[in-house]
């Protein structure tokens, strides 16, 4: 089908004759240009939420009802039992405190720490910089894995077994947030830097009431992307911690997946429960956290 | 606005630094504080949990009881022993080399608990039993009651009605016809369960002749049965070569029974509300048999600083007064004779799982043991060739003749004689 776009100059008067031409849209225009793509991201909401849905309200179902056939959408009969016996059986202000301190506390150092590592490598000549700076780069081609055995070495003989700095300080320093900022840095000019040594500031100023607040929406992305690392964070304070009281929210969740059966109607609760600082954090904060997600395929 | 940010951030900083050093590594100080590390489902944790509650009450010593996820306990016991920050004890699902030589020695009290003979797992390096069985674990059958029901066809329900593997098929296959069953059996997919199978149609499944891993021909037979039963949609091809969930499949109602083990009853208990299920005999062709073993590793540790207080506890808890407690509890099988544990509605269950137990004693000694003293000469491997090569066969990705060299050339390969 052709587009519907016609010129209609008004006969008779000159002004009529003088008037741009109108663009009138048609129905189809407007259907192809806003209604079908409205329609399509509406259909994939629908099918990226369905998942989501269904796992909601199965933690709502009576345990029997969770694989009976046919599988039913809604539950037959609204039950809690799950979300209670899963409070009951996980001790989630403990996890919740350790997860949120653990989190917390990396990132409020992980966004401090890259930020002056970035910076120094950006703005600061000394052929050693550019060597440490290749050691960074080279850190983020290996897989954490590999890493895993000496951090827990180090740890251990750093006397921080069994505590929450030992789960803390190994995932402070980040080589992708320190790239982040360096790269962030490079594109600030230097005759700013300049200018402010020329007005008497001191190097700590300069980093602090300049760059800092030039650098706000990386340091935002780094922050949350931090933050949902660590919240997420398994394996290292599996090794790490040993008294339950350190647990944090991850190890707690996994160990309700038992040897041979899986109690699905506590794991589906409790995994809702763990969700929802989460998405309290994702509805204060979902502008820099949808910005964050723009640099999706970081590397921890 | 900048200022104000900043005190904000200062003083949320403060306050999680405060919070950490809180939750900072520090000596227990005061009373004796024993820690036990497991991994238990909601049942088995919560016996435990009771019976460290009971012990506390009768001596002020306190238990904690420590969950680990279950897939990741091996590695977290590991990593103790390197950090020297070992529990006082552990329910293991296995031996480990790292820290064999930190065992205490448990003879005293495995001789005073009365376990079964074969149970009483010496080290092989000094002859000494540093583990106990936690419980028994064993492989057993149940039914969705009303399926056989509708379909009026009837199914043994002691150990004195016997039925073999094909009027089994011939049933269930009734009960698929005559109802809007899918399935006649779903199976684990488990070498444990596997081996059970074998053992049933009269093979000894695999074990090693001087290092060299033999068969006997029943094997054969056993696993072309197997392959049959998937072959015709008797039984679900998903749950075996996709690792589809075969208690959910189970518990969706339409399958006829379902091939699994004790572990079963407590959750089935919780969560099986829309059938009536129930344990039966297994079949046999011709020979009545289970695969049972200890479900994990009850393990003391030495340089804890409270030894003694740790052995107590296990005298304790393996008394025969206190372990019927945990027993009924945990819905679970005792690994010792002559104990008294109610069951409830469901004693009858745990009375075939006994019968079977009992009829086949002498096989369990050629898989598990071997298994656990491979475990102590640090030989033990975590493949399982019974199983993988059965999962090719039933691919069709290699003939039954191929899947049984492979089995036996792997076994001899990576097991210990």
């Amino acid at each position: 089908m052709v587009t519907d776009v016609t010129n209609r100059p008004r006969s008779g008067s000159a002004s009529a004759k003088a008037a741009p031409p109108r663009r009138v849209i048609s129905r189809w225009l407007t259907f192809r240009r806003s209604v079908l793509p409205t329609a399509t991201l509406w259909v994939l909401v629908t099918l990226m939420g369905f998942p989501l849905l269904w796992f909601l309200l199965s933690s709502v179902k009576h345990p029997g009802e969770l694989f009976s056939f046919p599988l039913t959408f809604f539950p037959r009969e609204w039950s809690l039992d799950g979300y209670q016996r899963a409070w009951e059986r996980l001790d989630f202000v403990q996890y919740f405190t350790n997860t949120l301190i653990v989190a917390s506390v990396t990132t409020f150092l992980t966004v401090f720490l890259c930020a002056a590592a970035g910076y120094a490598l950006a703005k600061y000549k000394n052929p050693w910089l550019a060597v440490f700076g290749l050691c960074i780069l080279t850190m983020t081609m290996l897989p954490g894995e590999i890493m895993l055995n000496p951090m827990f070495v180090v740890v251990r003989d750093l006397g921080m077994y069994n505590s929450l700095w030992g789960v803390i300080m190994p995932s402070i320093v980040t080589p992708t947030g320190v790239f982040m900022f360096r790269q962030f840095f490079v594109s600030v000019p230097d005759e700013l830097i300049d200018a402010a040594r020329i007005d008497g500031a001191r190097e700590l100023s300069i980093f602090f009431r300049i760059m800092i607040p030039l650098a706000k929406p990386i340091l935002l992305t780094l922050a949350v992307i931090s933050f949902q690392w660590r919240w997420n964070d398994y394996i290292f304070p599996l090794i790490i911690l040993s008294d339950p009281d350190r647990f944090t929210l991850q190890i707690a969740l996994r160990t309700l997946i038992g040897a041979e059966n899986i109690d699905w109607s506590i794991l589906l609760a409790a995994s809702v429960i763990s969700m929802i600082p989460l998405v309290v954090i994702y509805l204060v904060f979902q502008r820099y956290i949808t910005s964050s997600n723009l640099s999706a395929g970081l590397k921890d | 606005m900048r200022t104000r940010t900043t005190r904000l951030t200062t003083a949320a900083a403060a306050a999680a630094l405060l919070g950490l050093a809180a939750c900072s590594n520090g000596a227990d100080s005061g009373d004796v504080s024993l820690s036990i590390v497991q991994s238990g489902d909601g049942q088995q944790g919560g016996a435990l949990q009771h019976m460290a509650d009971l012990y506390e009450e009768e001596t002020g010593v306190q238990i904690d009881v420590v969950e680990v996820p279950n897939a990741d306990l091996r590695t977290r016991l590991r990593n103790s022993a390197q950090a020297e920050d070992l529990p006082a004890m552990a329910f293991s699902p296995n031996i480990d080399p790292v820290w064999t030589d930190q065992m205490l020695d448990l003879t005293e009290i495995s001789e005073s608990a009365g376990f079964y003979p074969e149970l009483n797992l010496e080290d092989p390096n000094d002859g000494l039993i540093k583990s106990l069985p936690s419980t028994l674990t064993a492989v057993g059958m149940f039914v969705n009651v009303d399926l056989w029901e509708e379909a009026g066809v009837e199914f043994p329900t002691t150990l004195e009605e016997e039925w073999s593997w094909d009027e089994f098929v011939d049933a269930a296959t009734e009960v698929v016809d005559s109802t809007d069953a899918e399935f006649g059996l779903v199976m684990d997919s488990s070498a444990h369960r596997l081996r059970a199978f074998l053992h049933q149609f009269g093979s000894k499944s695999v074990w090693l002749e001087d290092g060299e891993a033999v068969t006997s021909p029943e094997t054969a037979t056993a696993l072309e049965y197997f392959y049959d039963m998937h072959d015709s949609g008797f039984m679900p091809r998903s749950v075996w070569t996709a690792g589809d969930d075969p208690s959910a499949t189970f518990k969706s109602g339409r399958v006829a029974a379902y091939y699994s083990g004790s572990w079963q009853i407590a959750d089935f208990e919780e969560t099986v509300t829309e059938f009536e299920w129930m344990s039966v005999p297994m079949p046999q062709q011709p020979v009545r048999a289970t695969n049972y073993g200890q479900a994990s590793a009850f393990v003391a540790f030495d340089g804890t600083g409270v030894e003694e207080e740790t052995l107590d506890f296990a005298e304790w808890f393996y008394s025969a007064e206190n372990y019927e407690i945990y027993c009924e509890m945990s819905r679970c099988l005792p690994p010792m004779e002559g104990l008294d544990i109610d069951y409830g509605d469901n004693a009858y269950a745990f009375e075939i799982y006994n019968g079977e137990i009992a009829a086949s004693s002498g096989l369990f000694e050629l898989q598990h043991i071997k298994h656990m003293r491979s475990n102590y000469l640090g030989t033990a491997v975590d493949s399982e060739p019974l199983q993988d090569e059965t999962v090719r066969y039933l691919n069709d990705e290699i003939t039954l003749d191929e899947a049984i060299e492979n089995i036996l050339t792997v076994t001899t390969e990576t097991r210990e004689g």
